[in-house]
């Protein structure tokens, strides 16, 4: 009894600073689990810019097109999406197998802008626009999934950790009183 | 059976998602390669059918017989799909046309059509295949595609006795010849139409086939050893482990062992406690006798 309660008195700092550290932990997962969401909103905003039917986007001048030199080819750039696709899924899928938690989806939004810029300056955005948001709603939703599911689980075992713990305190204070 | 709908989840919704988007990815790429390449071959198919109206109406200017050359026109744009055909010299008036209201007028430079070859100081006298072509909507709200293709300055053009052209004059004028597309739109619906179903066969295929052999091997085995579990916790050892895969197999006899253990645990248990209350029961009493004896 004794010992226990050493124990106690000596857990009575660690135990609120344990659970303090277990619910910034929660706020951080939580945090990190809205992230997919951004990207996805981000997402949306880059395709709304850039769908032919808004006409949004400035034509290019003919000097910036002397500079810049000839589009790639439109097959070109269609085989560098559909490679883009596959590896970009098959990365997501494996560290999903993985339990890797990091969020990649931030470096999916550069590489689609990237083709939606291609495409705009080859002059093919119109048949190929929603060969991109396909792809990138796919990519972004399962990065968000991915980390959604992650996130989920790990603050699942932090409440369950900061329940042990209020059993523990529960227990060693009912000593004490005895 | 959260457990076992999350297990579902995490199987279905990654799969699902990825080959679902996937294919789509690549049916709406296939579309387009599909589209352009047909477009391109339906341009080429008008550039030589242009080709022959003017190899056609060749002798006819020769002979500089207008009438037959405006029957020919007639003709041609009485023909199912053609929309508009007309001959322009190269000041840009309309000699012959298929809507007689059209002729004498002149062609704005500027307009699709003429800009390709106009845009710049010198006009242009050769065009690629695929700039020739031009693609709008028509007054009857028809989608069309128009092909210019030029007439040029022949020797047996400049030494003719019936115009007078010098052999300096690369260009005689132009035929524009539209044809409608609504042949072509038809076909790419088709193949739309086509592409969108094979989608959807593909999602329904990889959904139900991922959820059918989820279910035959994970979900029901784990239920029966959910169950089997309860009753062993029930203390019913004698009911038979759900069959399955070797893991679950294993999974159901470890689950037995364990069960009929803290059954035996339990029972030592009471027996021991029996003995100690018999024995504190047999000390209380001797005691009391002592405690009678001093008195």
């Amino acid at each position: 009894m004794h010992r226990h309660r050493e124990s106690a008195e000596n857990s009575d700092i660690a135990p609120a600073k344990t659970r303090e550290q277990g619910l910034e932990r929660i706020r951080k997962l939580q945090s990190l689990s809205q992230r997919g969401l951004w990207g996805l909103a981000i997402f949306l905003g880059i395709s709304m810019v850039a769908l032919p039917q808004a006409e949004v986007l400035p034509t290019i001048p003919r000097n910036v097109r002397e500079m810049l030199g000839a589009a790639p080819p439109t097959n070109l750039i269609s085989i560098a999406l559909v490679v883009y696709s596959f590896s970009a899924l098959v990365l997501i899928l494996s560290r999903i197998g993985s339990g890797n938690g990091s969020y990649r989806g931030w470096s999916h939004l550069g590489y689609l802008t990237a083709f939606y810029a291609f495409y705009y300056y080859a002059e093919a955005l119109d048949s190929n626009f929603w060969a991109i948001f396909a792809a990138g709603f796919t990519i972004l939703s399962l990065e968000h999934y991915h980390i959604w599911t992650f996130c989920r689980e790990h603050i699942h075992k932090e409440k369950e950790h900061l329940k042990q713990l209020a059993r523990k305190e529960a227990f060693f204070s009912s000593t004490e009183q005895k | 059976m959260s457990i076992l709908k999350n297990i579902a989840a995490k199987a279905l919704v990654p799969v699902g998602l990825t080959v679902t988007g996937f294919v789509i990815v690549c049916s709406i790429l296939l579309y387009s390669f599909v589209k352009q390449d047909m477009e391109n071959d339906t341009i080429r198919r008008e550039i030589q059918l242009a080709d022959i109206i003017v190899k056609s109406t060749r002798y006819t200017m020769l002979k500089d017989d207008r009438e037959s050359l405006r029957h020919t026109i007639q003709n041609i744009g009485e023909q199912e799909g053609v929309e508009h055909v007309r001959i322009f010299n190269k000041k840009g008036l309309i000699m012959f046309s298929a809507h007689p209201e059209e002729v004498n007028q002149i062609v704005d430079k500027e307009s699709a059509g003429c800009i390709e070859c106009h845009d710049g100081s010198e006009p242009a006298t050769h065009l690629g295949e695929m700039e020739k072509a031009r693609h709008f909507e028509n007054n009857q709200g028809k989608e069309v595609l128009a092909i210019t293709a030029p007439i040029y300055n022949e020797p047996s053009c400049f030494t003719g006795s019936c115009h007078v052209h010098t052999p300096e004059d690369k260009l005689l004028g132009t035929l524009d010849i539209g044809l409608s597309q609504e042949p072509l739109n038809a076909s790419l619906n088709t193949l739309r139409n086509r592409l969108i179903v094979f989608c959807l066969m593909v999602m329904v295929l990889t959904v139900g086939g991922v959820s059918a052999l989820l279910r035959r091997n994970v979900l029901m085995p784990v239920k029966q050893l959910v169950v089997f579990a309860e009753q062993l916790s029930e203390g019913k050892f004698d009911i038979s482990a759900p069959e399955g895969t070797e893991e679950l197999e294993n999974l159901a006899k470890t689950f037995r062992h364990m069960a009929r253990d803290r059954h035996e645990s339990h029972q030592d248990l009471d027996r021991l406690q029996k003995q100690l209350e018999a024995l504190s029961a047999e000390i209380r009493e001797r005691e009391s006798n002592q405690h009678g004896d001093k008195a």
